[in-house]
């Protein structure tokens, strides 16, 4: 099977942060790298999904979490595999103090904007681990 | 349970108010600790203010009124500014919260502590504040106006 | 001195699966009966969170009912709320909601429109009313 970068963004239902880790996901498996980002449901691995488990174990694995509590990072963590990369928004956001969102789903245009930025930067962090891979 | 706090449960949140601290209603606390008085922000306005991302705080050295402005805190939903429940003169600010500021979130009572002032006249500035029992009914209220809003 | 004011509140614990679009679904659904269906009956429990092992919500959901809305017959919310504190009163399937109801599942799983909004409806009055059904049950 070929290789495959997996993202796991927490989804946090709680916050913007939750919904902009998600759509920048969306937007690197469906826009920036289709074909070599994939991602899984991150509640599948604590039902010991077998298909969800393999996917993490075989290939790198990047979190994107919305806040401090790092729900994706330990989730994935919890099953005994070690993330490759561990993202939180909140720190995007830092860099980028104007961009506000807007509700917890319905971002505005200001959070949508967050969501690019970010899924740029989880871009470089593809690209650096695939200078890495064999 | 606990010793230490006076507590109330709101759907899934548990709200604490310390004990021995006092309290401004401007949601945030003082405590005594040797010459100084060390202040941070209520639990209940960290939660509602939610994670925070920014903070500024006062220089150390400078001279703030009781209830003079002290800085600012800033989430993804919203800027609040802080005050000085105590006159006197900023000794210490809590540096490391400024790339840090999560421990406010985690822990406003103690690792959150955000300034220290040597303070013109504790025992004074102390009378207009609340102690933790009058504080707590307060707190409440606050909280159920805040659900109200939803 | 710690108080309990016991609200009666219903704990509702979405999926948000990002592999489907039944998962997406459920986020947009429960965000609706949170806050505008029953605002005041509800409270959202983040999945993510209570599996990592979160006070609050763990708590929340061992002292009051909780509804899990899956995406998908996995029912990884129902499973998982199971496990860590208890079963649920009531598991809806999104997925099977969809097909018993003739309501066509959204293309997308990335966004949902307002042609989706009648997916949206139905999941989220569904639930509301579960939430009234254990409310009048208590």
């Amino acid at each position: 099977m070929e290789k495959k970068i997996v993202v796991i963004p927490c989804s946090g239902i709680g916050k913007a942060y939750g919904e902009i880790g998600r759509q920048a996901v969306y937007e690197l498996i469906e826009d920036l790298r289709p074909g070599i980002v994939t991602t899984t449901c991150l509640a599948r691995l604590m039902i010991d999904d077998p298909d969800a488990k393999a996917l993490i174990n075989d290939n790198p694995v990047i979190t994107v979490d919305g806040c401090a509590k790092d729900c994706a990072r330990k989730n994935v963590e919890f099953t005994g595999k070690k993330v490759d990369r561990a993202l939180r928004v909140i720190e995007v956001f830092k860099e980028n103090r104007d961009l506000k969102a807007q509700g917890i789903l319905k971002l505005g245009e200001d959070g949508l904007k967050l969501v690019h930025i970010l899924a740029r930067k989880l871009n470089e962090e593809i690209a650096g681990l695939m200078r890495k891979e064999p | 349970m606990s010793d230490d706090f006076l507590e109330v449960t709101y759907d899934k949140f548990v709200f604490r108010v310390k004990t021995g601290y006092f309290f401004h209603p401007e949601e945030c606390w003082a405590a005594r600790e040797g010459n100084l008085v060390r202040v941070g922000v209520t639990d209940f306005l960290q939660k509602v203010v939610g994670d925070l991302v920014f903070l500024e705080l006062p220089e150390t050295g400078k001279e703030i009124a009781r209830d003079g402005y002290a800085g600012t805190m800033e989430t993804i939903k919203t800027t609040v500014d802080l005050f000085c429940p105590v006159s006197g003169r900023i000794e210490e600010i809590h540096s490391g919260l400024i790339d840090n500021p999560q421990p406010i979130n985690s822990d406003p009572y103690g690792e959150g502590w955000l300034f220290k002032v040597a303070a013109d006249d504790w025992a004074g500035d102390k009378k207009n504040l609340m102690d933790a029992q009058t504080y707590f009914p307060k707190m409440e209220a606050k909280i159920k106006e805040e659900i109200a809003k939803k | 001195m710690l108080q309990e004011l016991k609200q009666e509140k219903v704990g509702i614990i979405p999926c948000n699966g990002e592999e489907l679009c039944e998962g997406t679904l459920t986020r947009f659904a429960c965000r609706k009966v949170l806050d505008t269906l029953r605002p005041h009956e509800t409270v959202t429990i983040c999945l993510p969170l209570f599996i990592a092992g979160d006070a609050g919500e763990r708590n929340f959901a061992k002292t009051f009912p909780t509804i899990t809305v899956d995406g998908c017959s996995k029912r990884c919310s129902q499973v998982t709320t199971e496990k860590l504190s208890g079963k649920p009163r009531y598991a809806v399937v999104v997925s099977e909601l969809l097909k018993e109801r003739g309501i066509e599942v959204p293309p997308s799983k990335r966004t949902l429109t307002e042609k989706d909004q009648a997916a949206i409806d139905l999941v989220a009055e569904d639930i509301a009313g579960k939430v009234d059904a254990i409310l009048r049950k208590g």
